[in-house]
């Protein structure tokens, strides 16, 4: 459900990020890992970012969530741009924008309880008292499917697809407007996949969120997106609703990923929510 | 030629790095040689002044660092007040003896220590192994300072072996055949101290070394080709594994280098060690310098070539460096 | 679990050791200060059950020494007075762990003394000696573990943390420091310091010359850890929900560390021991009259005392057990830390 005619939750304005590798005594040679960027999401619309390794999807997905900062361009979220706060504003911004990393072993800590997990950001951001915390830990376990039980296991115990339930559970703890989901479901088997998609949609009608869905599977992102975005080589080089894309692509890459994509998926599309 | 030369500079750093170190510490010790000096209330406070200024003691640090590194340049390595002669010649005597102990000991040990690894990686877990690892353990706790001891309380009670000394006092006027008797004597307790503490963890990283090469694919494939089993273990085996075992060998001579240094006091052995240890109790700044520097000086070469050895050994690292 | 109960059975062992250490003063007999000049250098002494008679007692008993006539250092059992051990005996004050003043010994003897390790130049009974010789050694041993590891974690983890220049020349340094040998680094730093001090002062000042001296190693291992631990993405995660420095390595960094810390120590502490055992044996460390392994040790390189005077080697055994729980322990943490594939 995209409605353009709705300011766009975020902005991204000519974004590129530039890295150079340094060693000493010698010159690094530089990568471009974003190339003049620009896109925007509607509010409580999902946007997917679909595009092969290395074409700077998650280097973007950093940069929207505050943990790496572009090298030039602006991005507009609430009203500024979050590309040039300072440490300290950026910090008071992140909350708002949270990422969902695609591995899950990873991306939470194995030795932490699944309670701890979820209360950390809330711990951080000293929002309640310690038995509000813990109350509102079990009440976002209990939202994404998780049991009261399993609050005291550690995180390394559970499977693939209950770890991106953590995973998404920690990041709705800090009420965020925006999802940024990188190859969330990649890691996941095929059942988990459906799974966690079914949550995330029902999650985005629930707390009204708006998610950019990071894929290199065209076939995933026409199932859950409203709009899709491809990039190649750290540009976006195509835009549109899923069925425009898949009918009839424009770009070198777009028809690459088409082609890619099974037949069955692109006849018989499902529209989210 | 690039990686030789990029050591070499290393190497030079290390020394350069070691020698600021250990004149820095030198030099925030409160008092100095003289100070034992001050308390005897027969000798002037003026003549201690004249003496400080002669072996330009009073002068501020970072210019008493820039004389020395000017005189080391030009072979002389400072005044030894307690011996009343000039460095160098004391430490080279006494450094030859430690090289030649150490280096012995190193031979021995390795020698010791890959038959006796490989035989325990070969029968891994069957008995061989089992007694070797155990013996290993057992060496292994018993401290290096128990153990010198121990053999020179041996050498003292059962006299079998003189307690101390390089060679006897007669020694010029002994055969070539004595002279050797005599040397190796006098050798055999101190190699033996240094040789058993220093064997246990050697064999143990070799048995590991070699067992993990063992189960390579390659191995199982050679041993399916028929191959002999002493050609497999020693053509095949052991060169597969010389990567980490020549950064052993850097480690070890490391190791031994601090281990001499006890072995050699408490046994009596005339090296760099009793004489760096009398030099510290007489406060004798630049002997102690000097001796501590050339014994890093050792270790920073010992590692030099175990580098370079590990550059032709490993042809891995060949083509990584032509890659860059 | 199997490795669980191995770690728990090796740090039993080390406990129990390290307890009749810390309660030197239940375990030894006398004071170990205390002076005999009748029984110089006097031997081991039996403990009997049966008397000349052919009597058994259940109570074991010592003939006291006496003086052989014209001699300075042989003795002759006096068998005309059999003297009975005393078990808890009520003797010589002292303080239980430091803190608690006590005067209750495991035994002890009436008017006689007996000496079951032999005595040394002033007749001071070497089993007391060696017990809180001990205490000074392993102190020495832990204290100086315990500063290079919390030396070589903080510089260790602020070089793997904060990376760049901090990292290169946190590097450099260490590999400075473990390019010099060991021992005569260690040897060298005591030799700058001042020698002749009070022996609490040269307690301190060893233990922190050893302290020091080795934070190279641990901190390599422990900057590994970190550079690793930084790059996984719940370090990140963190990050972006607000996370100062501070609590993540605290938090999540730290724990991470425990386990290199854990067998770092294991290694560690009884080679600080042995360090703490050559310096004074050396005599840079600590001196007489206190005891520690090292000094009691020192007497040896008297060649008179080495040839006639056998029972002056056992300190360098005491440790052993030491040794041998410590290499346990420290085989069992590897065990428990990586567990075999």
């Amino acid at each position: 459900m995209s409605s353009e005619c709705m300011q766009p939750l975020i902005r991204v304005e000519s974004v590129s990020k530039y890295y150079r590798h340094r060693r000493i005594l010698s010159s690094g040679h530089i990568v471009h890992a974003l190339n003049g960027v620009s896109l925007s999401v509607a509010p409580r619309s999902t946007l997917a970012l679909v595009g092969e390794s290395g074409s700077g999807k998650s280097t973007l997905a950093l940069c929207l969530a505050c943990l790496e900062r572009p090298s030039s361009g602006t991005i507009w979220f609430g009203g500024r741009d979050i590309a040039a706060l300072d440490e300290k504003q950026m910090r008071a911004v992140r909350p708002q924008v949270q990422l969902i990393f695609q591995d899950p072993a990873s991306s939470l800590n194995p030795r932490f309880t699944a309670l701890e997990i979820v209360t950390e950001p809330l711990v951080l951001q000293r929002r309640w008292k310690g038995r509000q915390t813990r109350e509102r830990g079990f009440a976002l376990l209990e939202r994404v499917g998780l049991s009261a039980e399993m609050a005291s296991r550690r995180a390394g115990e559970f499977s693939g697809g209950q770890k991106q339930r953590l995973a998404i559970a920690r990041a709705l703890s800090l009420e965020p407007k925006i999802l940024i989901l990188d190859e969330a479901l990649s890691a996941l088997d095929c059942s988990a996949q459906a799974r966690i998609t079914n949550l995330l949609l029902e999650l985005q009608s629930s707390f009204a969120l708006t998610y950019l869905f990071i894929t290199h599977d065209l076939a995933m992102a026409a199932h859950i997106a409203d709009e899709i975005a491809v990039m190649n080589r750290g540009r976006i080089v195509e835009q549109g609703v899923p069925q425009k894309l898949l009918d009839s692509p424009e770009h070198e890459a777009t028809r690459c990923l088409v082609t890619a994509t099974p037949q069955s998926i692109m006849t018989s599309r499902i529209s989210g929510a | 030629m690039r990686f030789i030369l990029r050591r070499l500079a290393h190497a030079a750093f290390l020394m350069f790095g070691a020698s600021i170190l250990t004149f820095l510490f030198a030099s925030l010790a409160p008092g100095d040689y003289f100070d034992e000096m001050r308390l005897n209330t027969q000798i002037a406070p003026e003549t201690i002044l004249a003496l400080r200024a002669q072996y330009q003691l009073d002068r501020p640090l970072p210019e008493r660092y820039l004389r020395w590194i000017d005189s080391v340049i030009h072979g002389d390595l400072g005044y030894s007040f307690s011996y009343n002669s000039p460095v160098k010649p004391l430490l080279l005597v006494r450094a030859r003896n430690t090289f030649f102990l150490t280096l012995t000991a190193t031979l021995l040990t390795w020698g010791l220590a890959l038959p006796l690894g490989v035989r325990s990686a070969e029968y891994l877990g069957r008995l061989p192994d089992s007694l070797i690892s155990w013996t290993m353990a057992a060496l292994l706790v018993i401290p290096e300072l128990a153990l010198a001891l121990g053999l020179l309380l041996f050498a003292a009670r059962s006299r079998w072996f003189p307690t101390g000394e390089m060679v006897s006092v007669d020694f010029s006027s002994l055969s070539p055949v004595h002279k050797l008797q005599d040397l190796v004597l006098h050798m055999t307790l101190p190699l033996l101290a240094l040789v058993l503490t220093a064997l246990p963890l050697l064999v143990r990283h070799v048995r590991a070394a070699i067992a993990d090469v063992l189960e390579a694919p390659f191995m199982l494939a050679a041993r399916g080709h028929g191959i002999p089993r002493h050609r497999l273990l020693y053509r095949y085996a052991l060169p597969a594994a010389a990567n980490p075992l020549i950064s052993l060998f850097g480690f070890s001579i490391g190791a031994l280098l601090s281990g001499s240094l006890l072995v050699e006091v408490v046994m009596g052995w005339p090296g760099l060690g009793p004489l760096l240890v009398e030099a510290i109790l007489s406060r004798d700044l630049y002997l102690v310098i000097g001796g501590v520097l050339l014994s890093t000086l050792f270790l920073v070469i010992g590692n030099l070539i175990a580098d370079l050895l590990l550059y032709w050994a490993d042809p891995r690292i060949h083509a990584d460096l032509v890659a860059k | 679990m199997n490795e669980r109960r191995q770690l728990a059975k090796w740090l039993i062992v080390l406990g129990v050791l390290h307890g009749v250490i810390a309660c030197a003063g239940f375990f030894a007999p006398y004071d170990p200060l205390e002076q005999d000049r009748e029984h110089p250098y006097a031997p081991p002494m039996k403990l009997h059950l049966t008397d000349t008679q052919g009597h058994f007692h259940l109570r074991p008993f010592f003939y006291p020494f006496r003086m052989r006539e014209g001699s300075l250092d042989q003795y002759d059992e006096d068998m005309s007075r059999a003297t009975p051990l005393i078990f808890f005996a009520d003797r010589s004050a002292y303080r239980l762990l430091g803190l608690v003043p006590c005067r209750l010994h495991l035994f002890g003897t009436g008017g006689e003394r007996v000496f079951l390790v032999g005595t040394d130049g002033f007749g001071r009974d070497q089993l007391s000696r060696i017990l809180y010789g001990g205490q000074v050694s392993l102190l020495a041993g832990l204290l100086g573990a315990g500063i290079t590891l919390l030396f070589g974690w903080g510089i260790g983890a602020a070089a793997g943390y904060y990376g760049g220049w901090r990292d290169e020349v946190l590097m450099r340094l260490s590999e400075l420091f473990l390019a010099l040998p060991w021992l005569y680094l260690l040897l060298g730093l005591r030799a700058f310091l001042p020698l002749a001090v009070s022996p609490l002062e040269a307690f301190l000042l060893i233990v922190i010359v050893i302290g020091l001296v080795g934070w190279a190693r641990p901190a390599r291992l422990i900057r590994g850890v970190v550079l690793s631990v930084k790059e996984r993405d719940f370090v990140r995660a963190a990050r972006g929900f607000g996370a100062p420095d501070g609590y993540l390595l605290l938090r999540h960094v730290l724990p991470e560390t425990s386990s290199v810390l854990l067998t770092q120590a294991a290694i560690l502490v009884p080679q600080y021991v042995l360090a703490e055992m050559t310096l004074s044996f050396l005599g840079l460390g600590v001196p007489q009259p206190l005891a520690s392994w090292g000094n009691l040790l020192a007497n040896l390189q008297q060649y008179s005392v080495l040839v006639s005077y056998w029972w002056m080697y056992l300190p360098a055994v005491a440790m052993v057990p030491f040794f041998l729980g410590y290499f346990g322990l420290s085989s069992a943490l590897q065990e428990w830390a990586t567990p075999h594939k």
